[in-house]
């Protein structure tokens, strides 16, 4: 077992003992970081704290160096998100905050995912997801995205007002086995339920595994409608995610 | 302890809701939303269904007097949505159908940069701020000084939120504190003009919608970027101002308890007890019956509940959180009133 004097980087370091108590994550946290060279933990810290232009270059050094773009993208990119949503959780950090590291997350990614995608290297998993018909809101959404890329899916964004008939042609074309619905008021949750049904309709239903989230929407909820469960907040949906497609950490 | 009954007569649903807002003795807790009671119940029962119950005056005015001529609530409030000045701005409106709130189509921002920012000269004639104008103007002819009118006028950060987009402007509060601080105060314009326009058309109270919600960014935010503004909202619009704002709000009550705003409109995701004690008695609180799982999901006894939990902590006005899901019962918004009635009837009968 890893311990915290094993991490090189003073900032992560006083990361872990200042915003992760839960155990079990302080642990797996540490663990990960311990086995992580300082060039990555230098990527995690700067992506913690939303410095985009020296993750884009951080990330560039540690590739010209030779150092793998999975290593990269595993243990500076997506420990780095795996911080930041630990800190969002918990509210340490808010949403102008997450945004600011999600993007820095995707500064490094613009050079990792070229070459992921020429090696043939398959994501964790794909996800379409969606706000639904008659809704236009898209922060949570979009939060469960950047939380979902952050962990190394791929996820395909419908958008907003998305209706039923482009949930299906999605899914049907990427052959995603998980679909997220999102819905932020309460005249459009009903849109879950019928998108689910066209999916019945359609004979896709057993194809793909449907998550459903959003201020109004309860685990009752989405029991009701038939959905395969329910996250209420970002870092909910990628272990959702992840328990509903079985997926074991690379690392 | 709530302020009622103290040798007070009987009162009007207009002087109740008015004594509520200055936390002055009230004969009982007024029943009040500050956002919106239309459904679409309301909707079919007097011919005034969505959209254009938000943009023609007439079947604005009749689908709000609902709320005190079918449910019995303390107050009328006419604006059912948050998108009439937006529009007035400029920002596309998703207009949608009879089921559902029309929406600021914020994918498709129209300002970039601080300079973007002009409040046009048609802004208080345009016809969704005219539409707000007049309806204002019908109920106060209709009901003269019977039952509270309350008037909306949207916050600067909602309008930043509809005018940016809600990511390029958080981004922005982070990135350029100065330029956000600067986006403000040129949107105040906007809340001011709409809000003295309400007033002057017959308007007892505002509600100021401005959406710094603990779901989206921290309470050192509000006090940093809303706070004065705030103040100078409750100082320039000359009758009580409801501030509404969403989601998880305890962390921020003390600095919109320092603001003088007459009210706070609060979530039910904040506890009663502890919110009056954050409030001290300097704004009152309004709320908290919570809308998706309460209202809309269950029944007139659960909705008692929620209702006499918010009199037990001595809330000033109870109601809805927010603006109530368009498909909620009537049976459970008519609970409220009665529940009210019958509280008070029960403690008055153990004094």
């Amino acid at each position: 077992m890893a311990e915290i004097a094993d991490i090189t980087h003073e900032f992560i370091r006083q990361e872990i003992e200042e915003f992760i108590e839960r155990p079990e994550e302080r642990q797996r946290t540490i663990n990960t970081f311990a086995k992580a060279r300082p060039e990555m933990q230098a990527i995690a810290a700067a992506l913690i704290e939303g410095e985009n232009d020296i993750v884009d270059q951080l990330t560039r050094q540690a590739l010209d160096s030779g150092i793998e773009a999975l290593e990269v993208m595993d243990y500076g990119l997506i420990a780095g998100m795996g911080i930041v949503g630990i800190k969002f959780r918990q509210n340490f950090i808010f949403v102008p905050e997450v945004l600011a590291c999600a993007r820095a997350m995707k500064a490094g990614m613009a050079h990792i995912e070229p070459i992921l995608s020429a090696a043939g290297v398959e994501p964790i998993g794909t996800v379409i997801m969606g706000t639904v018909k008659g809704d236009l809101h898209d922060i949570g959404k979009n939060l469960c995205i950047m939380m979902l890329r952050g962990s190394g899916f791929v996820v395909h964004d419908l958008g907003v007002d998305t209706s039923p008939d482009k949930f299906i042609e999605a899914v049907e074309e990427t052959k995603a086995p998980l679909l997220g619905m999102s819905a932020l008021l309460t005249t459009t949750m009903p849109n879950m339920g019928k998108t689910i049904e066209a999916f019945i309709d359609a004979d896709l239903r057993d194809e793909v595994k449907i998550m459903v989230g959003g201020a109004p929407v309860t685990q009752d909820f989405a029991d009701d409608m038939g959905a395969d469960g329910y996250g209420k907040d970002a870092l909910a949906c990628v272990a959702l995610a992840k328990n509903l497609l079985g997926v074991v950490a690379r690392s | 302890m709530n302020m009622q009954s103290q040798s007070v007569g009987p009162m009007n649903s207009r002087q109740r809701v008015l004594a509520a807002l200055r936390r002055e003795p009230v004969d009982r807790t007024p029943v009040c939303n500050p956002t919106s009671v239309a459904t679409v119940e309301l909707m079919d029962l007097v011919d005034a269904p969505f959209p254009d119950a938000n943009r023609i005056p007439e079947l604005m005015a009749r689908l709000a007097a609902t709320s005190y001529t079918e449910l019995g609530f303390d107050s009328i409030m006419p604006v059912f949505s948050i998108i009439q000045e937006s529009s007035a701005l400029g920002c596309k409106v998703q207009w949608e159908q009879k089921d559902n709130w029309p929406t600021v189509k914020m994918r498709e921002p129209i300002y970039q940069d601080v300079d973007d920012i002009q409040i046009p000269a048609d802004f208080l004639t345009h016809q969704d701020t005219r539409c707000v104008i007049d309806a204002i103007k019908i109920l106060r002819k209709e009901f003269g000084n019977e039952v509270a009118i309350i008037g909306k006028t949207m916050g600067p950060w909602s309008l930043g939120y509809h005018c940016f987009g809600v990511e390029p402007f958080l981004l922005l509060s982070l990135d350029n504190p100065g330029k956000t601080k600067a986006c403000l105060d040129k949107l105040k314009e906007a809340t001011i003009q709409f809000g003295l326009a309400q007033i002057e058309a017959g308007a007892d109270a505002l509600t100021l919608p401005d959406h710094a919600t603990g779901d989206l960014v921290s309470g050192e935010y509000y006090e940093r970027y809303l706070r004065d503004l705030h103040i100078e909202f409750a100082e320039k619009l000359a009758v009580p101002i409801i501030l509404h704002i969403c989601g998880k709000t305890e962390d921020r009550m003390e600095f919109i308890a320092q603001t003088g705003m007459a009210a706070f409109h609060y979530d039910s995701k904040n506890d009663p007890v502890e919110s009056m004690r954050i409030m001290r008695n300097r704004t009152s609180l309004v709320g908290n019956i919570n809308n998706p799982e309460t209202l809309f999901s269950k029944g007139p006894e659960e909705v008692r509940k929620e209702v006499i939990k918010n009199l037990d902590a001595g809330v000033q006005l109870v109601g809805p959180e927010c603006a109530i899901p368009l498909q909620t019962a009537i049976e459970n918004l008519k609970e409220i009133p009665k529940a009210v009635k019958e509280w008070h009837k029960e403690k008055a009968s153990q004094n």
